[in-house]
């Protein structure tokens, strides 16, 4: 697949973002061990909105006629892109009725209420966002359960990486536990979860045969009809050399994972380093999830295998 | 009704015919548009709701002129197949597609794309595993076979030309139209009798267009040389010569 740029920003921007507000609220929640100060939340919903927005207004980038957006909202029975478009657009109103009752000191049962409605609404749209992949079964890359869970526990660690560093800025009275050991489970968790997604991988289910009917002898690509590029090839036929996609995943790897979960564990660095790695890794990552994903069609332009 | 082709795989030559036909009709239609980039230039491209494409399909590599025991094709064979739309069944294109734009109609299983609610964001061809959708870049919007639906209920036109264009213009006459929901309609007669390829069926699409499976040639019995007292001093002869 095609690895379109304002998807791979959208993806991984939009999932720090919500991530980082389901921590936030989190931290309201358990204000018997976390006692951040109030500018410390601001701070934080500031960031994780600009990140939710500047992801979102990216993912229109790519939409070919975008005067039609409003009717993406329509088809919410059957697409996944429609649900995650609705859920996303429901966020906004509920997070400034939050925002609202919050300041208006209601009372704590309403308050932890809807930010307990908040976090599930965060991990629906980033599971949604997964599923818009995870249900074609057209890329046999994709069409797994490892894939929605990539996406809800990415956005949730790289959200844990930036709820520490946010954190950081001010000094919080942070409970008896030191390290910040939230954000180190979820990157162990993460970093098994993308190697079983990369050891995953080889099983091609798919040949050349299966996609004609064709099950006699051996099958191959005469001629493929068109004398350049067209549509088909422009956004399937994206070829990876391998040993850059080696490079790559490993870096994805040592840069998302492993770099964080060194420094988070082992050292006080200055807690945005991890951060950055972080997000680097997942642009890579992110990167890789397209440009490694093959897709069916790609049998009948003569590759024997998908 | 549930229209669709029958595309003969054994008929076709691979002429491309039906997909120029298909590009006059559909390029002025009302329902279409389909733009050409760069037609005379160094990289000429465009959208097409057909293409064409050549396939050899090895022969059977223990075949001898005595015949070959599998039932496999005794020699290569080129195969030519033309894909459109196949107008699915389960058209998982029309389920993913967050607009509405896409729609399988319930009277004729014809799959469509309305233009003016599409948004160009490129899903549907994602989940289709024929190719069968092309996005037109000049309007932004996705395109994709309509079995000339602009044909085929078109009083105006005399009954014979109420087919698709790409129907009318196969040269070989591989290319059929017809209501697979009527048993006894040619497409129906000609998909039970011949039997229609499975391409991807484990991805439970259900293609409505059916590939009419390539026949197996007759065998054709060898018969034995009887040689002669002169066919072999001639042989001798021969054998001497390229000495």
């Amino acid at each position: 697949m095609k690895p379109a740029f304002s998807v791979i920003f959208f993806t991984v921007m939009s999932g720090a973002g919500l991530g980082l507000m389901v921590w936030l609220l989190v931290a309201t929640m358990m204000s018997a061990h976390i006692r951040m100060p109030n500018v410390t939340f601001i701070n934080g919903v500031i960031i994780a909105a600009a990140f939710i927005v500047v992801g979102l207004c990216s993912s229109t980038l790519h939409l070919a006629n975008r005067k039609n957006v409003i009717y993406s909202l329509t088809q919410f029975r059957t697409s996944w892109l429609s649900r995650e478009g609705v859920f996303a657009l429901a966020l906004f109103p509920i997070a400034g009725l939050y925002l609202w009752l919050r300041s208006a000191a209601a009372p704590t049962v309403v308050v932890h209420g809807l930010a307990l409605v908040l976090i599930a609404l965060a991990i629906i749209i980033l599971f949604c966002t997964g599923m818009i992949y995870g249900c074609l079964k057209t890329i046999p890359r994709w069409n797994s359960w490892l894939t929605p869970t990539k996406y809800v526990l990415f956005g949730l660690m790289s959200g844990a990486l930036l709820f520490v560093a946010i954190l950081s800025t001010r000094s919080a009275e942070i409970g008896p536990l030191g390290r910040p050991w939230v954000a180190i489970v979820l990157l162990a968790a993460g970093l098994l979860v993308y190697l079983g997604y990369l050891l995953k991988h080889p099983r091609k289910q798919h040949t050349i045969n299966d996609a004609l009917g064709l099950k006699q002898g051996q099958v191959r690509l005469l001629d493929v009809g068109h004398t350049h590029g067209t549509f088909l090839t422009n956004e399937f036929g994206f070829q990876l050399a391998r040993e850059k996609a080696r490079l790559l995943r490993w870096l994805s790897i040592a840069l998302g994972f492993v770099l964080p979960l060194v420094l988070l564990f082992f050292s006080n660095t200055p807690p945005f380093a991890p951060v950055v790695a972080c997000l680097i890794g997942l642009f890579v990552e992110r990167w890789l999830f397209f440009a490694e994903a093959e897709h069916v069609v790609r049998l009948y332009h003569g590759q024997q295998h998908v | 009704m549930k229209l669709g082709l029958a595309i003969d795989l054994d008929t076709c030559v691979g002429c491309h015919a039906c997909a120029v036909a298909c590009k006059e009709w559909n390029g002025k239609s009302l329902m279409g548009g389909a733009p050409d980039y760069d037609p005379y230039g160094s990289a000429p491209s465009g959208t097409w709701y057909n293409r064409i494409r050549q396939y050899e399909l090895d022969g059977d590599p223990s075949f001898t002129p005595q015949g070959c025991g599998s039932t496999h094709q005794p020699l290569s064979k080129t195969i030519n197949v033309p894909m459109s739309c196949m107008h699915c069944e389960e058209a998982h294109c029309v389920t993913v597609c967050p607009t509405g734009a896409s729609y399988k109609r319930a009277e004729d299983g014809i799959v469509l794309v309305d233009p003016d609610r599409c948004m160009g964001c490129n899903y549907c061809s994602w989940a289709c595993p024929y190719g069968a959708r092309e996005l037109d870049a000049d309007q932004g919007v996705m395109k994709k076979c309509t079995l000339c639906v602009d044909r085929i209920y078109d009083q105006q036109l005399p009954e014979s030309e109420r087919q698709p264009a790409c129907v009318l213009a196969c040269p070989t006459h591989a290319r059929h139209f017809g209501d697979y929901d009527d048993p006894a309609s040619k497409v129906s007669q000609l998909a039970a009798a011949r039997g229609r390829q499975d391409m991807l069926g484990d991805l439970g699409y259900k293609p409505v267009n059916a590939y009419l499976s390539p026949r197996k040639p007759a065998q054709v019995e060898a018969v034995a040389l009887r040689q002669g007292l002169s066919d072999k001093a001639k042989a001798f002869v021969n054998r001497l010569i390229s000495l």
